[in-house]
């Protein structure tokens, strides 16, 4: 059974949002209204942080892709009290919204900040029911929400593989915002076979987990020259 | 009245609590009925929508077709086995047939509209779940779970209903015992088709040969 994990490449990354979009679109998440997303409920399951370094004129932008590290020891999914969120088949973190009571514990332990609290379920924001996906849910207001990896994706390549009669491997699918990416900085596949290419960049010697001294054994990496002075 | 007494008043019941005292009694009497009364209707077919039988815009007959005319189910659902849903067929399907026999029945007037004018037949849903639910039939399908299994006797419905509670409940304990619900694949749209001796033992074993294993991780279904 594959374990699915990501590789971001900051190098080859240009922050044009791509991805963003893609997700949003992929999964329907809401556009909250702009009063609420004042109130720092907006929604984005992949976020782009940036930041600028360096004194002018030598000043440079540093942008990230932001999502679901997938943790193998995941903190949120040690607070939520009625089993909504865990760690499941593929290593990836679920999260079960009709199970989920809105109690907001996982939010406050996950120590990447990219689970979402429905505030408004999306009553005063965009209507987007004409250009929803069919296969994902439209979460109700009240419940916590975050990337699944594309988890409908997975099933779908689930029945493909089957169909054909064959084990599910690492290039069997990809998320939404993969299969965006312009600049092809973002690889996905599987980290438990070592020839993947997923696995070959997530041994680089450029190769960093957000957070790694917490422990949480995130499975999304980034590709940097920067921080490693590569 | 002096402090004391004061304190002391803290700790009783106000004297109008003795008229209301028989209304309490009233209450508790009241309450393990009211109780039975809600889980009774939280499990009646009212709230599961077992039996749930809709009128149809046209009077289609499963029982006649399906039944006794024996047309393979998967001749109308025909993406069943493909693919998630288990399609409503198109006008076009029952003109395959209609525009020959019956041509000129008045039951199939509205069938005939629908084709001329190219608008689908409004036909009314009867195994809905619920929109955070994702079901795929062919998933079961292509494993060996017959129609029958789910759906009942489609075969001798006149107007079709729902047969069983489709609850989630409902759903794990396939999933948790699927033995007696598999079949081979081959004859998954037999209506009468029965397990040579012991449906448990007979489904165990093509469960070992095809490698079944009904996932019970949440996120199959909800996601």
């Amino acid at each position: 059974m594959p374990i699915w994990g990501m590789v971001i490449d900051l190098d080859r990354c240009t922050g044009c949002g791509g991805c963003m979009a893609a997700c949003k679109v992929e999964n329907n998440v809401q556009v909250v209204p702009p009063g609420e997303a004042l109130k720092g409920r907006g929604m984005h399951w992949l976020t782009i942080l940036s930041r600028t370094e360096g004194e002018y004129p030598d000043v440079e932008a540093v942008l990230q892709p932001d999502l679901c590290m997938m943790c193998d020891d995941a903190p949120c999914t040690k607070v939520c009290p009625v089993h909504a969120t865990y760690r499941g088949a593929y290593g990836l973190v679920a999260q079960i919204y009709p199970r989920c009571i809105g109690c907001r514990y996982c939010m406050a332990a996950c120590p990447y900040t990219v689970k979402f609290f429905n505030w408004t379920a999306g009553e005063e924001g965009v209507n987007l029911s004409s250009s929803l996906n069919p296969d994902v849910s439209v979460r109700p207001k009240g419940v916590v929400e975050k990337c699944t990896f594309c988890y409908h994706r997975l099933q779908k390549a689930k029945e493909r593989v089957r169909a054909e009669q064959r084990e599910i491997a690492g290039g069997d699918y990809v998320p939404a915002c993969v299969e965006m990416c312009p600049a092809k900085a973002m690889t996905f596949g599987d980290l438990d076979d070592g020839e993947s290419p997923v696995s070959r960049l997530a041994a680089s010697r450029r190769a960093s987990q957000l957070l790694e001294h917490l422990g949480t054994e995130p499975k999304v990496y980034y590709l940097s020259k920067r921080d490693r002075n590569v | 009245m002096s402090l004391k007494s004061k304190q002391h008043n803290l700790f009783l019941f106000p004297r109008w609590m003795n008229a209301v005292r028989p209304y309490i009694a009233v209450g508790m009497l009241l309450a393990p009925i009211y109780a039975v009364a809600l889980i009774y209707y939280a499990f009646s077919p009212t709230t599961t929508m077992a039996r749930y039988m809709p009128e149809q815009p046209v009077p289609y007959s499963h029982a006649l077709h399906a039944g006794d005319l024996g047309i393979d189910c998967r001749y109308c659902h025909n993406t069943v086995e493909y693919g998630a849903a288990a399609a409503i067929p198109p006008t076009q399907v029952c003109m395959n047939c209609h525009a020959t026999i019956r041509a000129t029945s008045e039951k199939l007037a509205v069938v005939r509209e629908s084709f001329e004018s190219g608008m689908p037949i409004p036909w009314v849903r009867v195994h809905d779940l619920p929109d955070f639910v994702f079901f795929n039939h062919s998933a079961h399908v292509n494993r060996g779970v017959g129609c029958r299994s789910c759906h009942g006797r489609i075969d001798r419905m006149d107007t079709v209903y729902q047969e069983e509670r489709l609850s989630m409940g409902w759903c794990l304990g396939c999933h948790r015992d699927p033995d007696p619900n598999i079949r081979p694949v081959a004859s998954i749209t037999d209506m009468t088709w029965e397990a040579p001796g012991d449906a448990a033992r007979f489904g165990a074993k093509l469960r070992e040969e095809k490698q079944i294993q009904p996932s019970e991780d949440c996120s199959v279904c909800h996601r």
